[in-house]
């Protein structure tokens, strides 16, 4: 289940992954994240403009990863925690993004329940640190 | 040139635990803390600075950040530039001075320092002072039960109201076998004489803060604030009365019983909850140690408060927690 991302290719994803960079579609004034060669909303944009998105969101759905579900990368993470909640993300700015939840509240996650970005090491391979973005309620 | 503290932020992990858990699970407790912040799995000293900087930059307009300084004992990496990763993370100019500072519990205000210096070599009226520290060691060892974990940033800027730095005294001596670690470890070491360690501290704290009144030509009894480098938490209380500080002066600054030992980041932390409460006017001496030794005592007077544009971040961090057992501590630790 694990896909593995060679160092350059995330490497070039770093400023949507540290910052939540996006794309602001030049046809039609949508915002993707992350970003695409062609937006994909109006399937014709091929000229955007950066975007600094806020971070602000809330939880359009979730589940939660157990009992051996984790890819290989998060088996420490699931290991040492048990299980950890997966979101999908309704963004402020339009687009949905998937992402882990941290500090869950302890009544458990709820559907529109507001989170925002916050920063953490998302896996590590190779020795190197895998840095990005999770959520944590608002 | 006048250079000030014009915003400071706070990052303090979400996680807790209590000196009681140590104390049912092992029998002792070799930290004197109520409790201490524990970082989560997927946090390290590069998550908690990006967000203490994030916290200290909110409503700042961050192109104007021309120096970049870091402190910590315990950097992710031993080689690889963390200002990198913290440029892109919070979206500043790559045209930064940048300085990194480690290898001792001084290096926080060694980053202060150096960004008041690096300052003069660019026309960008800004710079960001990240500390942000995490001492490790495994949990069978002693010093470890004390070792907290919290970052906190702030902006310096030339020429605005705010927290004015006046000055600094430094003291630097031999002090063998305290606190060290040798390249490739990461179980602290000591030869575990408390009363040698203790006089040591005292004697280089006191050096460096009568260094700094001598210099300044004020006495301790002028600052409204007295922060003594705390990585317990009654050495700096006895030293600071026995240089004659009242309680009122020291008590604002007391971290260590909510978080333990945060290394580089324990007087700086200090600083950040007393910045919470100064008033305008007020005196702030911050003096830093680190073992081996040395100290800094640097003076601040309070020319503009800096609470609204923070609203009280290391209040709000100290709220935010939730307690874990030992068990799962250790597991966080991956000690199990
Ligand atoms: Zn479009």
């Amino acid at each position: 289940m694990g896909a593995h991302i060679s160092i350059p290719m995330y490497q070039r994803a770093v400023p949507q992954r540290y910052r939540l960079i996006g794309q602001r579609c030049q046809s039609c004034g949508r915002i993707n994240f992350p970003p695409k060669a062609v937006c994909k909303y109006c399937l014709q944009g091929t000229t955007f403009e950066n975007v600094q998105l806020s971070g602000k969101g809330t939880i359009y759905s979730y589940t939660i990863i157990a009992g051996g579900g984790a890819p290989p990368e998060f088996a420490a993470e699931a290991r040492c925690k048990g299980s950890y909640p997966v979101a999908i993300i309704q963004l402020e700015e339009g687009p949905r993004v998937i992402a882990q939840v941290v500090n869950p509240p302890e009544e458990g996650i709820t559907i529109g329940m507001p989170v925002r970005a916050v920063f953490r090491k998302i896996y590590e391979e190779e020795g190197v640190t895998r840095y990005g973005f999770k959520f944590s309620p608002a | 040139m006048s250079k000030s503290i014009i915003s400071y932020g706070v990052y303090l992990p979400y996680l807790r635990i209590k000196r009681d858990e140590f104390l049912s699970a092992l029998g002792s407790c070799s930290a004197a803390m109520k409790e201490k912040t524990v970082m989560d799995i997927d946090e390290d000293v590069t998550t908690m600075a990006v967000e203490a900087a994030r916290n200290a930059l909110a409503g700042l307009d961050i192109s104007r950040v021309g120096v970049l300084t870091l402190a910590s004992t315990n950097f992710p990496y031993q080689e690889k530039e963390m200002a990198g990763t913290m440029v892109e993370a919070l979206g500043l100019s790559n045209n930064v001075l940048s300085a990194q500072h480690a290898n001792s519990t001084m290096s926080g205000t060694q980053a202060i320092l150096s960004a008041l210096g690096l300052m003069d070599q660019n026309d960008q009226p800004y710079a960001l002072v990240v500390v942000s520290d995490a001492p490790t060691s495994a949990a069978h060892v002693d010093l470890e039960n004390g070792f907290g974990a919290g970052a906190c940033a702030f902006v310096l800027a030339k020429d605005e109201p705010g927290l004015a730095y006046e000055g600094v005294f430094g003291y630097s001596t031999e002090a063998m076998g305290l606190r060290y670690r040798l390249p490739g470890e990461t179980d602290m070491r000591d030869i575990g004489v408390k009363a040698y360690a203790t006089q040591d501290y005292n004697e280089t704290v006191k050096a460096a803060v009568s260094g700094l009144m001598e210099k300044t030509g004020r006495k301790l009894a002028d600052y409204n604030h007295v922060i003594l480098h705390q990585s317990d938490a009654k050495t700096a209380a006895a030293l600071a009365k026995k240089m004659g500080c009242t309680e009122e002066q020291t008590k604002g600054g007391q971290v260590f019983a909510q978080l333990g030992d945060t290394g580089a980041g324990a007087p700086l932390l200090a600083l950040c909850r007393v910045l919470d409460v100064a008033a305008n006017g007020d005196h702030i001496l911050v003096c830093s140690y680190g073992s081996g030794s040395g100290s800094q005592a640097l003076s601040f007077k309070l020319e503009k408060s800096l609470v609204a544009q923070t609203n009280k971040p290391m209040q709000a961090a100290l709220e935010y927690k939730k307690y874990i057992s030992y068990v799962q501590y250790l597991k966080l630790k991956r000690s199990i």
